[in-house]
């Protein structure tokens, strides 16, 4: 008898490492939980190719990868080519950075670092943009180019009432659209622009149908979903996310119709704030769902972030498209980078009242210093308003599993209670 | 029924109100230019520029002149009916005003019209819009007053020796009237085009009459280039918005709602910050507001701007009316990939 044996290489094993986190996830989405939704299937499919499997999904078109919410896609689609967004959820990926940046950095940062360290994509981004968001993201930018990678940095204000900020972010992504053009060898026009944003922004609509079926009663989504629908937008063909979600949303409307709720009647509502859920990365939701609590929103750049807020254009020529989309991207973001943050704590308050939220849950991932400072002032906020809140510093390590089962659990039940005082 | 009567609403809430602007000022403007050629009059105390020397064209007169008419009178005669004379025309003024609030400037002012169709020849041309600095901006609205200020005081001092200046001369009778684009542009809708002209009869003539003759030109090319661009100077702007707080038109802002995307900022004509930044007001009818409602049609919040008369909302912001006046409520398919 002869066996052959071949040793692994790096990349396989992380590959593997990488298929192992995507699949359990996967597992528990589709498997733990009640009345499962058939549309869902394409999701799951999708992470389960592209993670699992390696599979790329945009063999022959230009790949833009993007370093945070701020690289307007629009511009990205007029111009023929895919936006890659590269914030990484993955442990592996964010082991393998960790080596590469100061102990102490946000694991999202360091998963993105990694990714590139290990330059091991199944859809390797041609060029990347990166906006000077937080510092971690503008000095990632230098670390990943040092790799060999082409990144460009797009300035980004850490202001955005003043005039000056204004202004800076619409020459900044001026120049953006200037240097894309360029390397495409194509002209941003008045049509290939006006037809994307008409397409992000149907986009965008899709999810806003999505969100108001959790304002029912009887919601008929996990939030885990949700986070996996939105996480599909960083990297799915937009078309096919579109049908996607046209079919869930008709599939939403039945179950609505039949009032299936995928939580229990006194299930606590749960809106989620802080440090982005990026797929695998679904710890904290995952925990909050399966103990027995829904989440009917979130204020997060990976979800709501991206899509609350869409184009308006006052008149339709390119010079106030453009403008119009660097407004969007700079004017109502929520982000904690700037200086402010009344936004947030403004959008929070709301998102509670209108999804009837029974408190939030605010993750900081440990490192990621701008939501950890932004604490304090959204608790104070909270308890002003009379809203419960819990706030949860964790990264992306499986170990501190058992001891945020028992914080999340333990407000969950708090919250079941004040529900039932109140009756 | 009730279905029937929220079907209406949400047709309403979602109508193109770019189009329905356009139709409603074309009307009034026939009304304001041409009404005379029907019988129409409204009288003399109109709050918004229907130009009296449009002749035998115009369906009414504007308060500004009158007022301009009624103050150049020796003080003593405001003392006994007089007064009163004017007072009931102040209010008469004040009634026709509070049925649209600003709403007279976005909808009828035959001026804002047609900066309003210069704008959209702009916009064909593909010129971009020219903004004021935040800094000018905020400078520039005192002007109105100051102007509205003059008008006022000059009628008053050819009358009267005022702290025992000098009576001025009777060529400022109508100050305003002199310098007033609307004395130029609305006559000439009419085919009459003779308040085009220099009057060398007197220095003070002279001037005021030259003066009037630059600031047609002004308006003609300021408001191609930036949208609005006399409203920001208009003193009969400042004489309404002293009376705007009781009008029954209203532009409200629910701020719990507002994300300051900034989309009705964007819109607004008049690049009033306030619209977007202020979170706490209700009622958002700011001085320089035209009540054009393009934010409320601009914003994507459900709720969070409407125009209310009365207490009754009868336009109001919805992400339905969003999408569909963006065209983002459905995929076009010849777009698609």
């Amino acid at each position: 008898m002869h066996t052959e044996h071949t040793i692994e290489t790096s990349a396989e094993r992380q590959n593997r490492h990488k298929a192992m986190e995507a699949i359990s996830v996967l597992n528990a989405l589709r498997e733990d939980f009640k009345s499962p939704i058939q549309s869902m299937g394409y999701f799951y499919d999708l992470f389960e190719k592209v993670y699992c499997h390696h599979h790329p999904l945009h063999e022959g078109k230009a790949k833009i990868g993007t370093m945070c919410i701020q690289i307007p896609s629009e511009i990205i689609y007029a111009l023929d080519a895919v936006p890659i967004r590269l914030c990484n959820g993955f442990y592996t990926d964010d082991e393998i950075g960790g080596d590469l940046l100061p102990q102490k950095s946000c694991p999202l940062v360091k998963a993105t670092v990694g990714w590139f360290a290990s330059d091991n994509f199944s859809d390797k981004p041609d060029i990347t943009f990166s906006p000077t968001t937080c510092d971690q993201k503008t000095k990632a930018g230098a670390i990943i180019e040092s790799f060999g990678h082409t990144v460009i940095d797009v300035g980004f204000p850490r202001t955005k009432e003043s005039e000056e900020s204004r202004h800076y972010w619409r020459e900044s992504v001026k120049s953006f659209a200037v240097k894309l053009s360029k390397f495409q060898g194509k002209k941003l026009t008045r049509s290939n622009l006006e037809s994307a944003i008409k397409k992000v922004g149907y986009a965008q609509s899709l999810y806003h149908k999505l969100t108001e079926f959790r304002k029912n009663k009887a919601v008929p989504i996990l939030g885990v979903d949700m986070f996996l629908v939105t996480n599909a937008f960083f990297f799915d063909k937009i078309d096919e996310w579109i049908s996607a979600v046209e079919k869930l949303v008709s599939e939403l409307e039945q179950r609505a119709s039949d009032s299936i709720n995928v939580a229990g009647k006194a299930s606590p509502r749960i809106v989620y704030t802080g440090s982005p859920p990026i797929f695998p990365n679904y710890k904290i939701p995952l925990i909050i769902e399966q103990s027995d609590a829904i989440i009917v929103a979130d204020e997060t750049c990976s979800s709501n972030r991206m899509f609350n807020d869409m184009v308006a254009v006052d008149e339709w020529n390119l010079y106030d498209m453009i403008d119009s989309v660097s407004d969007k991207y700079l004017k109502a973001c929520t982000c904690p980078i700037f200086t402010q943050n009344d936004d947030r704590i403004r959008r929070i308050i709301q998102l509670v009242r209108s999804y009837s939220g029974d408190g939030v849950i605010y993750q900081a991932f440990a490192g990621c210093q701008v939501y950890e400072m932004e604490q304090r002032s959204v608790l104070a906020a909270m308890e002003r308003e009379g809203i419960p809140i819990l706030y949860i510093e964790s990264d992306y390590s499986p170990s501190q599993h058992g001891q945020l089962t028992t914080r999340v659990e333990a407000f969950i039940e708090s919250l079941k209670n004040r529900k039932r005082m109140k009756k | 029924m009730t279905k029937n009567k929220f079907s209406l609403r949400r047709a309403v809430n979602n109508m193109n109100l770019v189009r329905f602007r356009f139709w409603f000022q074309i009307v009034a403007f026939v009304l304001v230019v041409y009404g005379g050629y029907i019988g129409l009059d409204l009288g003399d105390k109109l709050p918004t520029f229907a130009c009296v020397f449009n002749g035998e064209g115009t369906g009414g007169k504007c308060y500004v002149g009158e007022l301009q008419h009624d103050l150049k009178h020796p003080l003593e005669g405001f003392v006994g009916f007089a007064g009163y004379a004017f007072l009931i025309s102040l209010g008469m003024f004040a009634v026709w005003f509070w049925a649209l609030n600003k709403g007279w400037c976005g909808f009828v002012c035959p001026l804002g019209t047609m900066q309003d169709w210069l704008t959209m020849v702009r916009e064909k041309t593909k010129i971009r819009y020219s903004e004021y600095s935040w800094a000018n901006r905020g400078k520039i609205k005192s002007i109105k007053y100051i102007l509205l200020i003059l008008l006022l005081l000059l009628p008053v001092m050819i009358a009267n020796s005022v702290f025992g200046l000098p009576k001025l001369p009777n060529g400022l009778s109508m100050p305003f009237c002199d310098i007033c684009p609307g004395r130029m542009m609305i006559p000439a809708f009419t085919g009459h085009f003779n308040q085009f002209y220099i009057d060398f009869s007197s220095k003070t003539d002279l001037v005021m009459t030259t003066l009037g003759m630059i600031i047609v030109g002004l308006f003609l090319v300021g408001s191609f280039v930036k949208k609005r661009f006399f409203c920001y100077f208009c003193p009969m702007a400042a004489l309404q918005y002293i009376f705007s707080k009781p009008a029954l038109l209203k532009l409200y802002k629910d701020g719990s709602k507002c994300t300051k995307c900034g989309d009705c900022y964007r819109a607004c004509d008049m690049d009033i910050l306030e619209i977007a930044d202020d979170v706490t007001s209700k009622n958002l009818v700011t001085e320089d507001c035209t009540l054009c409602l393009k934010c409320v049609a601009a914003c994507p919040e459900n709720g969070c701007l409407e125009a209310n008369f009365m207490g009754a909302t009868i336009f109001e912001s919805t992400k339905e009316g969003f999408l569909v006046r963006m065209a983002m409520d459905q995929i076009k398919e010849n777009h698609a990939h």
